[in-house]
Formats: structure tokens, C-alpha cells, sequence
């Protein structure tokens, strides 16, 4: 799941900080259950879960993250 | 830790910089480097030879052959376990007192699950009858024996010669650590008896591997590391589904579940018979034996490479699924 938020274009890496969290691990766990995922891969954007079970398009993906920056920078926009 | 030898080894984990992997795990024993894992990422596969390639050798020979390899970050794997050695030689790096894990080489078709006894060693005589009417090629007990020793410390013999396998719970740990002592003296006692018994057991049922822990007092234990033998599977149940009682992140375990190395899971905090079959992995939680309706315990039975699970009660009917 990672690998398709790393393979985004430059400008949109540049608009993120990615964290990538291992289910593995017991804090990767905790970071699930505080998402209140139920399933994987999951992604979270700005801390609200957006894709479960599903690994969204490269389009779709920037859209809702492009939707996301200029909602919270709306003189950008 | 306890190895085959019968001889005492010195696991280490090591927190690696600059490298793929976070942690390298390995043992020494009489200068040897015995086992080497590089665990939490990188190549699996580069990983797993330069293991097969060094294990039993001199920690000299590793050193001599390891030292200044250079990957990235002017570092690299076996650059790291080079540190490593080092350290563990030095004593800066001291062993991991992490849990003890026993494995039981053998492998059974029928297997008897004992849980908590809360203390009370009278129900040990009728379950032994249970057991025996029904036959089983091992009984494992998984809870507190503490409890019961502190009852009746001569229940230790009794345990023995049935051969009984115990996993400890949690208060044993306390015990273990000094944090609970008895009103009556004994801690010693206590101390010893359980210093020899295991808090993660692996074993074989029908040819699957299982693995039999108590529950989440593990992850309290100091030098727990995620990547321990184990871990995941106590991580997915203890943490992820909060000992199987949350059902909406099944899923979640789903996709979990072919990272596994157990296919037979045990655990008993949780103090309840319950049988699930996920992904063709099965997870038992071990209840009580002591109920207030009489004596209850498990028979775990391995028919054809299926697991089948029934709880045996005294004056009941078996419940049986698979």
C-alpha cells in the first residue's frame, strides 16, 4: 500500500508526509485501533480513515489529496 | 533459553541504525554464534542465507568475515551484526530477558487443555480421571500454578508425574518478578518452581504447528521484542482482536494470518471455551476448569489434518465443533 503513496508525483510528495505504520509491530496495532480500521490495507488521511480493503487509483488518490490541501489552504486554491 | 543441547544460550536483540531490518536477533553459546535472525524488514532472502551460512561458527570467524560490509547510510546488515557481536562480547549488550519459550518436539493427535484452576488443587484428581477415561497423548496447563502451589506446594509432584505441560499466566509473572508476595513465606519456593516452566510453548498437532501462550501480561515482559517466535500471533489476538472478543477487525486478522507460523493457537486470559476457525488457522481460548457446575477441560484432536475442538464437562455433554 505504501509503494502507491511513494510512486506519487513529485508535487503531490511535496504536499504530504507519509507515515507507513507495520500491523505487525504492537504500535502499528494501537495505530489501527485508533483509526477504528477493520480491515487492510488501510489508508488515513489526515487522521480520518479514506480507502479500507482497497488500494485506490493514482487519480483518485491525488484528487482527494489535492481536495484536502486546498481545503485547509483555500487562498491557495 | 533452553535449546536442544540441553545447554545454556544467550539471546540477544539488537536495535540496529541505518539498516533495513530494526532489530537483529540472535544467540551465543560457548563463544558460537548459534542462531541470527534479521527481523522487521529487508531482503528475506539474502537475510535468511547469511543466517544458515554463519550459524554454529566462532564469533571471531563471524567477525573477521562481517566487519565493515557496507550497504547504505555507510552501513549494511552484517555491518550491524558486527556491532553487535561486539557489544555482546564487551557486555555492553546484555542477554534479552524476554519470555521463555519451550517446545515440545514431539507431535500428537490428542491433546487435553487444562485452564484456570483458581488455586483450588482438589480439582486436579477428577480431572486426571477425566483425561484418562478419554485418553490424550499430552495434557497442557495453561494458567496460574502459583495459585496452586501456594496451596499445596507438594501439588508440584502431582503435576510432574502426569507429565503435565505448563504455560504460566499472569500471576506467575508477578510472582516471577517479586511484584506479588505471598502472605506466607514461599516466594523462593514459588520462584524456583516456576522458574522451570515455560510462558510460550510450541508443540505439533497432526503435523500443524501450534504455539500456547496465557495472554497480554507478555507484552509487559522486559525485551519483549514484535519480532520474537511468536509475537504475531499473540500480537493479532492479544492486541488486534483484544483477545478475540472484537469481531469487526476479522478481517483485519484475515490478511494477518499467512504470516503466521502457528496454525493452532491457545491462549486463556480471556477464561472461556471457544473454538474459531479463520483461514484454516484454529484459535482456542482455554476457559476454566474449575466451574461452579463441576470440572470442564479441552480435547484438541488432530483427524485427517482437521482440528477438532470439544469441551469435556463432568456432569455435561460434550460441546463439540470443528
Amino acid at each position: 500500500m505504501a509503494e502507491s503513496v511513494k510512486v506519487l508525483p513529485e508535487e503531490i510528495q511535496n504536499l504530504i508526509e507519509v507515515q507507513e505504520w507495520d500491523m505487525r509491530t504492537r504500535i502499528g496495532v494501537q495505530r489501527f485501533r485508533e483509526l477504528r480500521a477493520k480491515s487492510l490495507p488501510t489508508v488515513a488521511l489526515d487522521g480520518e480513515l479514506v480507502y479500507e480493503s482497497i488500494i485506490p487509483g493514482q487519480e483518485e488518490l491525488i484528487q482527494e489529496i489535492r481536495r484536502r490541501y486546498e481545503k485547509k489552504n483555500p487562498s491557495i486554491s | 533459553m533452553q535449546n536442544a543441547g540441553g545447554k545454556k544460550s544467550d539471546r540477544y536483540i539488537f536495535s540496529t541504525r541505518g539498516v533495513c531490518p530494526p532489530e537483529i536477533h540472535f544467540e551465543l553459546q560457548n563463544g558460537r554464534l548459534q542462531e541470527v535472525r534479521f527481523v522487521g524488514g529487508g531482503c528475506p532472502g539474502n537475510a535468511e542465507l547469511v543466517s544458515r551460512l554463519l550459524k554454529g561458527k566462532p564469533v571471531q570467524d563471524v567477525l573477521n568475515q562481517v566487519s565493515g560490509i557496507l550497504c547504505r547510510n555507510e552501513t549494511s546488515c552484517p555491518d550491524q551484526l558486527s556491532i553487535a557481536l561486539t557489544k555482546a562480547i564487551e557486555g555492553s549488550l546484555r542477554p534479552a530477558r524476554s519470555f521463555r519459550l519451550h517446545s515440545d518436539t514431539s507431535s500428537y493427535l490428542k491433546i487435553a487443555l487444562i485452564g484456570d484452576l483458581n488455586g483450588d488443587g482438589n480439582l486436579l484428581a477428577p480431572l486426571i480421571s477425566s483425561i484418562r477415561k478419554k485418553g490424550a497423548d499430552a495434557v497442557y496447563y495453561i494458567g496460574n500454578l502459583s495459585d496452586l502451589l501456594l496451596q499445596d506446594p507438594s501439588l508440584i509432584k502431582k503435576i510432574e508425574k502426569e507429565k503435565f505441560r505448563i504455560i504460566l499466566g499472569d500471576k506467575d509473572r508477578k510472582y516471577h518478578e517479586g511484584k506479588e508476595v505471598p502472605e506466607k513465606e514461599g516466594l523462593r519456593r514459588i520462584q524456583d518452581a516456576i522458574s522451570r516452566f515455560p510462558e510460550v510453548f510450541s508443540f505439533t498437532l497432526g503435523g500443524k504447528p501450534g504455539v500456547a501462550f496465557y495472554g497480554k501480561y507478555l507484552f509487559t515482559i522486559e525485551d519483549f521484542s514484535d519480532f520474537d517466535p511468536f509475537a504475531l500471533e499473540m500480537n493479532m489476538v492479544c492486541n488486534l482482536t483484544d483477545l478475540m472478543q472484537d469481531e469487526t477487525v476479522f478481517d483485519a486478522l484475515k490478511a494477518m494470518i499467512p504470516h503466521f507460523t502457528a496454525q493452532v493457537i491457545l491462549f486463556a486470559e480471556r477464561k472461556i471455551w471457544r473454538h474459531w476457525r479463520i483461514e484454516g488457522i484454529d484459535i482456542i481460548s482455554v476457559g476454566k476448569s474449575g466451574e461452579a457446575e463441576g470440572i470442564a477441560w479441552g480435547m484438541l484432536e488432530a483427524v485427517n489434518g482437521t482440528i477438532y475442538f470439544q469441551t469435556i464437562r463432568e456432569n455435561g455433554e460434550p460441546e463439540r465443533s470443528a
